[in-house]
């Protein structure tokens, strides 16, 4: 066996809710059966994103609100990857926002897993795009990843854990990457993943959250429906939690199936001159 | 007779009735057409060069338009010559005139014995040796739009230069079949009414001849066009790019290109989108690309110190374009080179390219890719807007000569017999064996962070220095790789020229004026611009008096860098600079040189 990059271990706060996702994706991974040389691990910039490191798994750390555009890339390149990309609240809805919007429409099977503490961590707590406002003199309404998520028209699947539900996270996880691994599409799941020591939201989480999948009109295949039920619940102060929108139809959706169909993709194309001669030849003779 | 509307100026040398005037033989031809944009100016442009193509000349065209799809001035030009020319002709012959404003821009460079023909319709030119055709009208009826107006401006073109006429009717089929019968057929009437009007119209036919040369098995060809062949030819199999003028037309031909060979072009929703998704894919072992212009390199920067932290090989074209900021994005320039060579935060190796010609495009676009891969560093493809867009008569792109290297890269098999996979090893040359991502039983980290040999963020300060040594060493190691100068004129000149990119044409056009005067020159035309190739331009520099660094930008950027590199020779660098959009013509660059001006 050929030694390869070993786990360091975590560089988090103790009781930080990035420990439950770590647990939660080994768990999944794991439940899945995806071997670890097809496992790919794109990680923002911030705490959340160091998460590859703690695992022995192919760990690519992007930069600071690109790792989406770097998880497009490596899912085109390989489809037979399982690919998740993995950052925080700034990295996504800040700096990364434009990649998050069309990272939906683009709809690559790749599983995105934002860990909201609705602050900055890394550079010791200033408010971020998820804030409430009064935090840290925060004036600005706070921004809010499912609804957008749920008005983008893409056969996405859309879910959001807490940290302080780990079997709950696991199951949800699981789901998304079967969702990713069947080339069905974008996989978004927000977990809220509370930072002990800048914004240590456990206790009002814990009260506030709210499975929707409890609630009488739940269906997760309709859009609309949705999109009011998850208004309705944060209107009452409480914050939606579960699966949030999985198509109705299973069909291989993904850009990779999209574009590739079953080819193995531009990674594992030969390259070489020899056995492309005849088609570049054409190609040249094309220019007349 | 000429339709009642039509307008011929009396030539300065009337022709005698019944007679034709002496033709004017021309072995280098220069067409100029202008108007208002949408008028078709290119389209002609496009006509006279398969033409010229077809009569074995060499063809160079150029073209001059804004940054707008309809109205405003554009013009393009051809010129057809029985030397490989790749510049444009200091003055104009004919001028095929849309407008007012094409003849008083045209008219300053027009030859004594230039000629406009010009569409009648709208204005009237009142000089000699102009002949007036109201080509919209006559066109407008019959085929019940004005625009084959620029057909019927090349039927009349092809009657003054005494074309083939078989000929000048098969470069229309050519040109027009793809759009289907009624295109053809309606480009081929016009053509007709175009060659009636000049026929019949007093002193046009066969002014001039055109001499037919001996160029054979050329294609007409770009900069953007041979780069994106490159590419496919190289083994590149992901693109990803976002619009932007010079450069979309690498896009725009790749998603022609690719799909049929497995690989995959994305138009990103932006250019940091752009340069991430490449790095993406080249993590996960694809050759890549993306192609940019000033605005766009602007925001990939934060991308490329990225690729080559992480030590993840990638290619960008960078089309230059007049800047800063949005510039003049159809203008031509060579001021990004600074901007390239000191590019990013924080310092890294980077390999900077330049090809002159579609040619040597197509060649180092492949080379890029190897580079790239063999050395695991960003290769910068330094294009600009003149060689990126400008159509030349060019050699058939020559697969004998492609080799597709990919260094060290590690296959299931050769990583299963290493007792330790480490994605920053430290080596000998600096480049570490990688496989990519899927390879079985190994995995591995990778960051833009400082990192140790595995791929582990790190602060250490021996293992800092240890990986700055490693990647920055790639620069001087990997010297003999790198694409070597091409060298013109007589070891014994001492007035010599060092140039790179699109200049190449205009420069040895100046040393063929030159010579001719019985001056000799020798030019250093530089292939690697970063790092700059010390231990080619220090010989050269030693065997010339002065050197002239031709460049387009304002500052002499590359002159800078040279002194940079050489500062013992220092005192014989001089710079010829032209930063007005406009590219080099070969007197201009003649007329900076003291010695000989």
């Amino acid at each position: 066996m050929v030694q390869s990059a070993k786990a360091v271990p975590p560089i988090w706060c103790p009781g930080c809710g990035d420990f439950g996702v770590l647990a939660a994706v080994k768990r999944a991974a794991a439940d899945l059966k995806i071997p670890t040389h097809e496992l790919v691990l794109v990680g923002g910039i911030g705490c959340s994103g160091s998460i590859h490191n703690f695992l022995e798994i192919n760990g690519l750390h992007a930069l600071h609100g690109r790792l989406l555009a770097q998880a497009v890339g490596v899912k085109l390149a390989n489809p037979a990857l399982t690919v998740v990309a993995a950052g925080g609240d700034g990295d996504g809805y800040a700096i990364g926002m434009g990649h998050f919007m069309h990272a939906f429409k683009k709809n690559a099977s790749i599983l995105y897993i934002v860990m909201n503490n609705e602050t900055y961590g890394l550079t010791k707590g200033q408010a971020s795009p998820t804030s409430q406002i009064g935090f840290e003199g925060n004036v600005e309404p706070p921004f809010r990843p499912i609804l957008t998520a749920l008005s983008i028209p893409a056969p996405n699947f859309i879910a959001r854990t807490f940290s302080g539900d780990p079997k709950g996270m696991t199951a949800i996880l699981e789901e998304a990457l079967r969702f990713n691994r069947e080339g069905r599409g974008f996989a978004f799941v927000e977990d809220l993943s509370p930072c002990v020591t800048y914004n240590d939201t456990y206790k009002l989480w814990r009260e506030k959250v709210l499975d929707v999948s409890k609630l009488p009109d739940y269906d997760p295949t309709d859009r609309k429906t949705m999109f009011r039920l998850c208004y309705e619940v944060l209107e009452q102060g409480r914050i939606p939690i579960g699966v949030m929108h999985r198509p109705k139809e299973a069909a291989r959706e993904g850009l990779e199936a999209k574009l590739l169909g079953e080819k193995l993709g531009p990674a594992r194309t030969d390259i070489e001159l020899a056995p492309n001669l005849t088609g570049y030849q054409k190609l040249i003779a094309g220019l007349a | 007779m000429t339709t009642p509307a039509s307008r011929t100026v009396p030539l300065t040398e009337s022709p005698t009735p019944g007679e034709a005037p002496p033709a004017l033989e021309l072995a280098d031809l220069s067409v100029m057409i202008g108007g208002q944009g949408g008028d078709g100016t290119l389209t002609v442009s496009d006509l006279l060069g398969r033409y010229f193509l077809k009569r074995g000349l060499y063809v160079y065209t150029s073209r001059n338009v804004l940054s707008r799809i309809r109205g405003g001035h554009a013009d393009a030009s051809v010129r057809a010559s029985r030397e490989p020319v790749a510049a444009v002709k200091p003055q104009v012959d004919v001028l095929v005139a849309f407008d007012n404003e094409a003849v008083e821009m045209g008219t300053a460079e027009l030859a004594d014995h230039g000629f406009i023909i010009y569409d009648s319709t709208t204005f009237h030119v009142d000089r000699p040796n102009a002949a007036g055709f109201p080509f919209a009208t006559q066109v407008g009826g019959p085929l019940g739009q004005p625009i084959f107006k620029n057909t019927a401006a090349y039927g009349a073109l092809s009657v003054l230069l005494g074309f083939d006429v078989e000929m000048t009717r098969a470069v229309i089929q050519e040109r027009f079949q793809r759009r289907g019968g009624e295109a053809l057929e309606k480009n081929l009437k016009a053509l007709e009414i175009g060659r009636k009007a000049a026929l019949e119209a007093a002193g046009v036919a066969n002014r001039y001849s055109v001499a037919s040369g001996d160029a054979r098995d050329q294609i007409l060809t770009t900069g953007n066009q041979a780069v994106a062949m490159g590419f496919v030819v190289g083994g590149g199999r992901f693109f990803a790019g976002y619009p932007i003028t010079p450069a979309t037309e690498i896009m725009e031909y790749l998603q022609r290109y690719l799909p049929s060979f497995s690989g995959v072009v994305r138009q990103a929703e932006d250019e940091l989108a752009a340069i991430n998704m490449i790095i993406g894919a080249a993590y996960a072992g694809t050759r890549v690309m993306t192609s940019t212009s000033g605005p766009g390199l602007s925001l990939m920067t934060e991308g490329i110190g990225h690729a080559a932290t992480a030590e993840i090989p990638i290619v960008v074209a960078d089309c230059q374009r007049v800047g800063p900021s949005t510039g003049q994005p159809t203008r031509n320039e060579q001021s990004d080179l600074s901007h390239l060579a000191h590019l990013g935060h924080g310092e890294y190796p980077r390999f900077i390219i330049s090809p002159s010609t579609p040619s040597d495009c197509f060649e180092l676009t492949v080379e890029a890719l190897n580079l790239a891969e063999r050395w695991r560093v960003p290769v910068i493809l330094l294009l600009d807007q003149a060689l990126c867009q400008n159509t030349v008569s060019s050699d058939r792109f020559d697969l004998s000569r492609v080799r597709v290297d990919r260094g060290k890269r590690l296959s299931g098999e050769t990583v299963a017999a290493l007792q330790q996979y480490k994605v920053y090893e430290i080596t000998e040359d600096g480049v570490s064996a990688v496989a990519p991502p899927g390879t079985p039983g190994v995995w591995s980290e990778v960051t833009g962070n400082e990192h140790d040999e595995w791929g582990h963020v790190s602060v250490n300060p021996v293992n800092r220095v240890r990986q700055m040594k490693k990647r920055m060493e790639k620069m001087v190691k990997a010297r003999d790789e790198l694409p070597p100068a091409r060298l013109f004129g007589p070891a014994n000149a001492k007035i010599g020229l060092v140039g790179f990119g699109g200049t190449s044409g205009p420069i040895v056009e100046a040393m063929h004026l030159l010579e001719s005067r019985g001056v000799p020159t020798r030019y250093f035309q530089a292939r690697t611009v970063y790092p700059v190739p010390a231990h080619e331009l220090d010989p050269f520099l030693a065997s010339v008096d002065v050197a002239y660094v031709v460049e387009h930008n304002y500052t002499g950027q590359f002159a800078r860098l040279i002194r940079g590199a050489l500062p013992w020779h220092h005192a014989k660098l001089r710079s010829i600079l032209k930063y007005d959009g406009y590219s080099f013509r070969a007197p201009q660059i003649i007329a900076g040189i003291p010695e000989v001006a």
